[in-house]
């Protein structure tokens, strides 16, 4: 057995009466890459957090590399050699890459008070391209990134030659295929050169392909900690899901049903739309009908999301609500479309806010057409909507960034339910959230296509589009790259030929 | 994750708590500081006075603050209004002519000052500080054209300078400003916007119409405000208004009102905030501290407050 690198004892945290980890013990040995596995809430990342420093503890402790481990901040654990990439943006806006990378090391690279830029982007390039990522030069604003390339600069940023154990926290949920491969071979590079990697996903293919070990957790405790040949074992993932939900769901949370039928009539259709990059794209989407849109991350099927609500340039063409134009998303709103964007905590909820006031925002108008709006009213639709999505909180008056991502997910889908629209866009409506929370959202979106409400459904993961979509668009390149309907034959491997 | 933390009472309220608590320290501070002369009937009628017009002010101002926007063009403004007031009623007689012609011009402003930096895309203070240049620009223009220091009106206010008329209208401008915040789409919306615009953008909310709609309501405060001062002073000269939009900031903060808007934001911030802040001024100067050094204390009080409500800690993780 390889030397233990972190070894953490009894370890409890409790957030006010809340307890979050529970004399939780976890050691972690050189060479590892050592997965953890938990529904939202369960405490994988408060585990990681403590021990990367961004929290203490209640009690219990820690050893890192043979030494009792108590860091004061962030920056003192990644300077001792732990370090930590999250599931949200945390670069800089509006500085280069470089800036980015070198933050706070400025004084290596200057004389006289002046910052010699020239070599902080030489450096910067060569360290990218150590990480494998040429596209990406240390001169460029960062802004002129994507969300993906910004994470992968994190990462730069975050692994230095003294980091001995890496805390990947849900990241790969931002990564398209390509920035995955990027990050496992760092992962797998790190562990063969005797370092360790501390692995949170919701992703169980990726968790079972890319871990030696595998802890998983349920409410704030450990419930079984897995090597690879348990890992590897003919039905492993169902006892996974076991341990991890306490209870049997079974291998199948997506629609049960195959038939892909819908109403004939059209809800929203895009007419030979043409913006700066999307050409003549044509679109009908029916009412009841689940459509999913597919590819790589830069192929343009965030832009036709943003789009059919009404945000966005267009050079020319259409894009209509039963037959009349979506002029802003004031308009789209009014003519019943809801939008849940990928960008969860910028753009889908309010952090700083209550759950209710998230909850009845959209549906304010509504409530104000007399001028006044009655609390109760809204005190009435904010408990609906949290007994119906099951929204693990205190009270509709609990603020949103106290609650976890699926939580906070289950929020941004409670607006447009409570408000009724009758065409919602999902954009990666279940990215980063548990089979647990995943599972009710397919059933909700399962219901709502019952109600004869018209979904787009647009998503980076394959499974959850075979598994829920009658139709299926695959783009690449900002075109339609080829349509599938929706059938038990399906499998990923026919799709991705058509999306590389 | 497990951060399903419900906040103690005690920290959701921690501001409300050192605002209450500052407004209590200046009535015992000043009221022995002052023997005791902080009660007089005669300075209580002058604490009404002053806190009516700053209540009202800081209660429109609210709503812009409320959408993390600040105006500075409040002060010149005001002493526009005033003047303007002053000559029209005097012209023609007719209060209600007077009021109602500053009132349609604050109203108009407010349009502008509401419009003009959504259409070009300007952050609303740019806009204030071109205001109050324009106004102040008006303000000399007039008093040169006048060719005096001061203008007075003819017809005294008294009827707006008693104290039950501006206890009622502190009373009646806050009953509209909290039905307006509490229970409209106006102030729900003007926090959604200083929360997060771009999801409150998302949900649909035409941000255009209810931020121009806050800056209407501000006008209105404005040109209210601007009648209880004239009445106050009964004339308006070149310094009328000048430092009031300092004053207004300064008092939301007392009240505890948060720089950056959103969620915490609320009414009596308005209220406790002016009230402290007339205290404290009028509280100084019955305590004998020499005039000059009433700026740099008022200054002392401004970081003061600044540092312990909108203080962050923040670093940067090294690579």
């Amino acid at each position: 057995m390889a030397e233990i690198l972190l070894e953490i004892k009894k370890m409890s945290k409790n957030f006010g009466p809340i307890v979050a980890l529970k004399e939780v013990d976890l050691t972690v040995r050189r060479g590892e890459i050592h997965g953890l596995i938990g529904e939202n809430g369960s405490g994988k990342s408060t585990i990681t957090s403590i021990a990367a420093g961004m929290q203490p503890a209640s009690s219990g402790e820690m050893f890192f590399k043979g030494q009792p481990w108590k860091p004061d901040s962030m920056v003192h654990a990644q300077a001792q050699g732990m370090s930590m990439i999250l599931q949200e943006a945390n670069t800089i806006p509006n500085c280069t890459v470089a800036e980015n990378l070198f933050a706070g090391q400025e004084d290596r690279f200057s004389r006289f008070g002046f910052v010699n830029a020239r070599k902080m982007n030489r450096e910067a390039d060569a360290l990218l391209a150590k990480f494998g990522l040429k596209h990406i030069h240390g001169r460029d604003n960062i802004n002129n990134y994507g969300f993906e390339d910004r994470k992968l600069v994190e990462i730069a940023r975050a692994v230095t030659d003294e980091t001995e154990i890496l805390v990947v926290d849900e990241t790969t949920t931002a990564l398209s295929f390509e920035g995955r491969e990027i990050l496992y071979k760092l992962m797998h590079d790190m562990a063969a050169k005797g370092k360790a990697i501390i692995f949170i996903s919701h992703d169980m293919d990726e968790i079972l392909q890319q871990c030696t070990v595998l802890t998983v957790l349920r409410d704030g405790e450990i419930r079984g900690t897995l090597n690879r040949e348990q890992m590897t074992a003919p039905g492993a993932v169902s006892e996974i899901r076991k341990l991890m939900v306490g209870r049997d769901i079974g291998d199948k949370f997506y629609r049960s049903d195959y038939d892909p039928s819908c109403s004939d009539e059209v809800v929203l259709s895009f007419e030979q739309v043409t913006t700066a990059q999307i050409k003549d794209f044509n679109l009908e989407i029916h009412a009841g009908e689940i459509v999913g849109l597919g590819g790589l991350s830069g192929c343009g099927m965030h832009e036709i999301g943003r789009l059919a609500f009404g945000v966005g340039d267009i050079d020319s063409g259409h894009v209509k609500l039963r037959g009349e134009d979506i002029k802003d998303s004031v308009d789209a709103v009014g003519k019943g479309i809801g939008y849940i964007s990928k960008n969860r905590d910028l753009e889908a909820v309010i952090l700083e806010a209550p759950i209710g006031v998230n909850i009845v925002q959209p549906s304010l108008r509504d409530l104000g057409k007399n001028v006044f709006i009655r609390p109760s009213e809204e005190r009435k639709m904010t408990r609906e909507q949290i007994d119906l999505l099951a929204i693990k909180c205190a009270n509709g008056s609990q603020w949103v960034n106290t609650l976890s991502g699926g939580n906070k997910q289950k929020v941004s889908f409670a607006k447009w339910i409570a408000k009724g629209s009758s065409f919602i866009i999902m954009d990666c409506p279940t990215r980063g959230v548990d089979i647990g929370v995943k599972q009710a959202m397919y059933q909700l979106i399962t219901d709502m296509k019952r109600e004869s409400k018209a979904i787009l459904m647009i998503s980076e993961e394959l499974a959850e589009l075979i598994g829920m979509a009658d139709r299926m668009i695959i783009m690449k390149d900002f075109q339609v790259a080829k349509e599938f309907t929706r059938s038990p034959e399906l499998t990923e491997a026919d799709i991705i030929e058509y999306m590389i | 994750m497990g951060k399903t933390i419900k906040n103690t009472w005690f920290q959701t309220h921690l501001t409300d708590l050192l605002s209450y608590a500052g407004l209590l320290l200046c009535i015992v501070v000043f009221s022995i500081l002052s023997k005791g002369k902080l009660w007089s009937a005669y300075n209580l009628g002058i604490l009404v006075q002053q806190t009516c017009v700053y209540a009202i002010l800081a209660m429109g101002a609210i709503f812009i603050y409320s959408m993390g926007y600040m105006d500075i063009s409040l002060g010149a403004q005001l002493g526009v209004y005033c003047l303007l007031l002053i000559l029209i009623t005097n012209a023609s007689g007719s209060l209600v002519l007077g009021f109602c012609s500053i009132l349609a011009i604050a109203i108009v402003c407010g349009l502008i000052n509401g419009y003009v930096s959504v259409k070009l895309g300007l952050p609303s203070i740019v806009t204030s500080i071109f205001l109050n240049a324009v106004f102040g620009g008006a303000q000399m223009l007039i008093m040169e054209r006048l060719g005096t220091n001061s203008v007075s009106m003819t017809t005294k206010l008294k009827f707006f300078k008693q104290m039950p008329v501006m206890l009622a209208a502190i009373v009646i401008i806050a009953v509209i400003s909290v039905f307006l915040y509490q229970f409209t789409q106006l102030g729900k919306h003007a926090k959604g916007i200083g929360a997060n615009e771009t999801a409150t953008s998302i949900s649909g909310v035409n941000t255009t119409k209810w931020k121009v709609l806050a800056y209407v309501f501000f006008g209105f405060c404005i040109a209210v405000g601007a009648l209880f001062l004239t009445a106050r002073t009964n004339s308006a000269g070149k310094g009328t208004g000048a430092g009031y939009a300092m004053d207004i900031m300064v008092s939301l903060l007392l009240g505890g009102m948060p720089l950056s808007g959103g969620m915490r934001s609320k009414i009596s911030a308005a209220l406790v905030g002016s009230f402290t802040y007339v205290i404290l001024a009028n509280g100084l100067i019955l305590s004998g501290v020499n005039t000059t050094l009433i700026y740099i204390i008022k200054a002392i009080v401004f970081m003061a407050v600044i540092l312990m409500t909108c203080r962050k800690p923040s670093g940067v993780l090294p690579r």
